[in-house]
């Protein structure tokens, strides 16, 4: 009994460690450009609109955390092999490994940026000192809570995989989560704010991205403090239930029916979630309603 | 095969590229039966299985890369290869976990893990779809929804081929997501009992001892292995897909084939790692 509610506390610190990962990878990821939305920043001069929005897409995302956290998780696995406190080797191991997450934000942004010359966007010195560092911290939390979660399933769950390894999956499934549920918010609500909400963006109007701010031009920074409202929570409940649900279902019901107990919860899981999928499907159908009539869009 | 997937799956398949491969495939085959343990065959036939089922899985996830990003196609904002695989990864995480329960819980828990990882991303990008962007789902490629019957032309925006998951594509990803799980931890499972079997003979160690570098190695093949088969099923989609659905689903022979084909040169390099 015991140790199933120490169980159920670490499946509940892990969750908790997700979300928070989840929320810093997708605002990150919208404050430097990293995913598919980074598409537009980068045809923008090409369609004749100068912008100061930061340029890096150094991959997409679920490869670039599966690389950073696995760093993290690799340092922070040396360093606890010589005896150094599991905390400290984390921290470590994240810090270093957001340093190299730096240099590519650097290195990307100067590459991309500088081959967009022939259609006179400049490089903006000011923009390099002051978005790669918000998102190197930015980083620097998702890789954290990562890695601190990953060594969480190793050392209390008893999970067999090696923390560098662990790094890699789990790096890889937050950038694949933070992706899916951030990006769209980034690229048509926030890029494309001038834009009628409620529809998508006419396929015309590509590249036009909002430029303008309040006071002077649109800083990537500003992009952070618009989706951290919805898309960066989206995405840490979207990561924090992937990895509560998977430890939950098997922390407890695996001791049911030989393991077979956790499958079955699983099904009932995925059950669930389609059931309120499809409410979601028809709550948007029946409270917007059709564009046009269906006479008219089929004429 | 036209660029839209209009043929079936055997159409553009080049029969000498396919009798080479298959070739190459069995070459594999019969070097690991002369060179290592019967039971390596056995391991090897269950990591190109593993192999087909990934790539088979990978084109049910509907993947709708940067245009879904600004609304302008149905599917989810990222790549085929990425978000197939951090679902298969989820599953594998699973499924490694459940390996000491058998054989048929740790298969079963690997496809849980990745369905379920699947259905709440699934979820997740219709919430900020509905609720944060207020637009409906709306598929491009057909009319209809074949499980709901909803209909999209009227709820599709102008100047968009489409948005959000409709219910197929969710189901889609689903499939795709415990297909990619269990061939995920069927390769994991198989090149777990090879270097448990061979690794204490090479390292002169207890059955006991080997078991973290056994685990370590069959893992790190098992994540490259998905990788190998996300990217060929990637570019046998090219681009984006919406699921079972799209006309592009049915390209899915040629990539099970190639996926196989890979699957069997790799599980060769990861058993020979410790067969020779």
């Amino acid at each position: 009994m015991e140790s199933l509610l120490v169980g159920i506390g670490i499946t509940a610190i892990a969750g908790s460690l997700a979300a928070v990962a989840g929320a810093a990878e997708d605002t990150e990821s919208d404050i430097g450009s990293q995913g598919d939305p980074n598409s537009q920043v980068q045809l923008a001069p090409q369609m004749g609109y100068i912008n100061r929005i930061y340029n890096k897409a150094i991959s997409g995302e679920p490869p670039a955390y599966a690389l950073w956290c696995a760093m993290g998780a690799g340092i922070a696995w040396a360093l606890m092999a010589i005896n150094i406190n599991a905390i400290l080797a984390i921290v470590i191991g994240s810090a270093l490994a957001v340093f190299v997450q730096g240099i590519y934000c650097t290195t990307a942004y100067l590459g991309r940026v500088s081959s967009l010359a022939k259609f006179e966007q400049p490089v903006y010195i000011d923009i390099i000192k002051s978005v790669t560092t918000v998102t190197m911290a930015h980083a620097f939390v998702a890789i954290f809570t990562c890695v601190a979660m990953c060594h969480l399933m190793i050392v209390a769950l008893g999970h067999p995989f090696p923390l560098p390894l662990l790094g890699i999956v789990w790096g890889l499934a937050l950038g694949a989560a933070g992706s899916a549920t951030g990006n769209p918010y980034y690229g048509k609500e926030r890029q494309y704010q001038k834009y009628k909400f409620g529809a998508g963006l006419p396929i015309s109007a590509s590249g036009d991205i909002v430029r303008y701010a309040e006071a002077g031009q649109r800083s990537s920074l500003d992009n952070g403090w618009f989706t951290s409202k919805l898309a960066g929570p989206a995405s840490g409940i979207c990561f924090g239930l992937i990895v509560f649900l998977e430890l939950w279902r098997t922390v407890l019901f695996e001791s049911i029916a030989g393991g077979w107990g956790a499958v079955i919860a699983g099904v009932v899981l995925i059950l669930i979630f389609m059931v309120i999928d499809r409410y979601v499907e028809s709550w948007a159908r029946n409270t917007y309603g059709p564009y046009t009539s269906t006479e008219e869009a089929s004429s | 095969m036209s660029a839209l997937g209009g043929g079936g799956g055997g159409e553009g398949m080049d029969p000498v590229g396919l009798g080479i491969g298959l070739v190459v495939a069995l070459l594999s085959v019969v070097i690991v039966y002369i060179l290592a343990p019967t039971t390596a065959v056995f391991a090897l036939i269950g990591v190109i299985i593993g192999g087909a089922l990934i790539g088979f899985g990978i084109h049910f996830v509907p993947v709708g890369g940067a245009p879904a990003a600004m609304g302008q196609s149905p599917g989810i904002a990222t790549g085929v290869a990425m978000l197939a695989t951090g679902a298969g990864l989820a599953g594998l995480f699973g499924g490694a976990w459940a390996a000491e329960l058998g054989f048929g819980v740790a298969l079963a828990g690997g496809a849980i893990g990745g369905g379920l990882m699947m259905a709440i991303t699934c979820l997740m990008v219709n919430v900020v779809y509905v609720y944060g962007m207020g637009i409906p789902a709306a598929s491009g490629k057909v009319d209809k929804d074949p499980i709901t019957g909803d209909t999209f032309p009227a709820y599709k925006s102008q100047g968009t081929e489409g948005h959000g998951l409709p219910f197929i594509s969710y189901v889609g990803g689903v499939i795709g997501g415990m297909f990619g799980g269990l061939g995920g931890t069927l390769i994991y499972l198989e090149l777990l009992e090879v270097y448990k079997e061979t690794l204490p003979q090479i390292l002169s160690a207890g059955a006991e001892d080997v078991i973290p570098i056994a685990v370590g190695l069959a893992g790190i093949f098992a994540v490259g292995m998905f990788l190998v088969n996300a990217v060929l099923s990637a570019y046998n989609i090219t681009g984006t897909i919406e699921g079972p659905h799209d006309p592009k689903f049915r390209r899915f022979p040629r990539a099970v084939i190639a996926c196989a084909i890979a699957s069997a040169v790799c599980g060769m390099v990861a058993i020979m790692l410790v067969a020779m």
